[in-house]
């Protein structure tokens, strides 16, 4: 039998093609097996290439990455349903209100106005408070998930922040309409987190597009410092997390 | 009971998150590894994870329950660290020669055994990792199918897109470059341990 080629002790090597004749003559052609040999050696050379391990964690952090992309689309949708569902109910509430308003003060007295239109007033402004509930709950929930991935992120790693930046500048736009929004209304637990979730709502806004192991565990230290993600949870939580529950009695914003 | 790969599937497709996330973490760890050997970066290699499990998830209706959810995921991996290779240019990047002479005595600079076995071990890994740098996007997609996971050929060519004789021809072009890189140092290797 000839000398078996490359190709032969690859696909004998891979047992691709194993005939008892190439493997016969290997092992009587002392050519052939140090050709073999040193195949072999150099193909475990190559399987000795180390591969940066990743601990159990990994896949915690894979999915907190994760899963706030699988459902961007349909939350989008949901919340771009929900927040012309609010604009429109206000505007429809605001309405009756103002008629109302208007019918009274054709109807009677002047010097009785206010007492008449302080009731109708105060019976249909909760209708409003549920609905911008709704919507805080939802950036609440937004800024949820972007508090979360930051908190596990590898802070020995460089962290790709992966088009965050757009979405952290939608979230401070809309956390300052709501923190004005709770300062107008005296909620004072609400403002307050929505002031502190606000500076860094900023920063990332306005962070390069990757963040360096120092800039992540600076973040890090700051979310664990504040408390930040833990009172973002329990309000959101409380506000329904952003879902359709109703807020519980006392709650206003 | 533990779920299989096949009923997550079929309850993600239902809109069970839990049922992917659980999918996500039976095989994150896996097809990090073989993104990682495609890309040879731990940061491409993470994007490429990322990117993975979301194609997964959009494209999980035109899974085959009678398909293997770990194959499936693992071309897509492959597919994903393709595209990414091609957008950084780094695809078509070809076989850059032998290692030069700088190379081959950096291997072999110092007489102190213990330091010089370490510094065998570095040196060795960065020439490795340059081998396979220097194969063909092709062709270092199919040494690694094969080498290290296992793909027969007929599935190489397959997720490649070629004809199975030219899937074997791949990955013989792929072994040849490496044994061309390598063998000097697998012997200079071979005789400093004897």
């Amino acid at each position: 039998m000839q000398h078996l080629t490359e190709e032969d002790l690859v696909l004998l090597h891979y047992h691709e093609a194993e005939t008892p004749a190439a493997s016969e003559h290997l092992r009587t052609c002392d050519a052939c097996r140090a050709q073999y040999d040193t195949l072999k050696r150099v193909l475990a050379l190559v399987s000795e290439a180390p591969v940066p391990d990743r601990g159990p964690e990994y896949a915690d952090q894979v999915w907190n990455r994760l899963r706030w992309r699988l459902d961007r689309k349909k939350r989008r949708t949901w919340q771009s349903l929900a927040a012309i569902a609010a604009v429109l109910a206000i505007a429809f509430v605001t309405g009756q209100w103002w008629e109302a308003r208007q019918h009274h003060t054709t109807t009677i007295q002047p010097g009785v106005r206010s007492t008449v239109a302080t009731p109708v007033a105060q019976s249909q402004s909760p209708a409003p408070d549920r609905l911008l509930i709704l919507v805080v709950g939802d950036h609440l929930e937004s800024s949820e998930r972007v508090l979360t991935e930051l908190a596990n992120a590898d802070p020995k790693k460089r962290l790709d922040l992966d088009g965050q930046q757009k979405r952290a500048q939608d979230l401070v736009v809309s956390n300052r309409l709501y923190r004005q929004s709770a300062n107008d209304r005296g909620d004072q637990r609400m403002s307050s987190l929505l002031s502190d979730l606000e500076p860094l709502l900023v920063e990332l806004a306005n962070a390069p597009s990757t963040l360096t192991p120092e800039q992540v565990r600076a973040i890090q230290r700051r979310i664990e410092a504040q408390g930040l993600l833990f009172k973002v949870r329990l309000i959101s939580a409380q506000t329904g997390g952003g879902e359709s529950a109703p807020p519980p009695t006392g709650t206003s914003l | 009971m533990e779920m299989t790969d096949v009923t997550a599937v079929s309850r993600a497709r239902d809109g069970d998150s839990d049922a992917f996330r659980l999918l996500v973490e039976r095989h994150s760890r896996a097809i990090f590894r073989v993104a990682y050997r495609m890309t040879a970066n731990e940061h491409d290699a993470d994007d490429v994870v990322q990117e993975t499990f979301l194609r997964a998830y959009r494209q999980i209706d035109r899974f085959e329950e009678r398909a293997n959810f770990s194959t499936w995921v693992h071309r897509i991996a492959i597919n994903c660290s393709l595209d990414l290779l091609r957008a950084r240019g780094r695809h078509d990047k070809h076989y850059g020669g032998d290692p030069s002479s700088e190379e081959m005595s950096a291997v072999i600079k110092t007489d102190d055994p213990q330091p010089d076995r370490l510094l065998l071990s570095a040196e060795l890994q960065s020439h490795v990792a340059r081998a396979l740098e220097r194969l063909s996007g092709n062709e270092r997609t199919a040494f690694i199918l094969r080498h290290f996971e296992g793909m027969p050929v007929e599935d190489i060519g397959k997720t490649l897109g070629i004809q199975v004789n030219a899937a074997k021809h791949t990955i013989f072009r792929a072994v040849r470059k490496l044994r061309e890189s390598l063998e000097p140092f697998v012997r200079q290797n071979h005789a400093t341990s004897d």
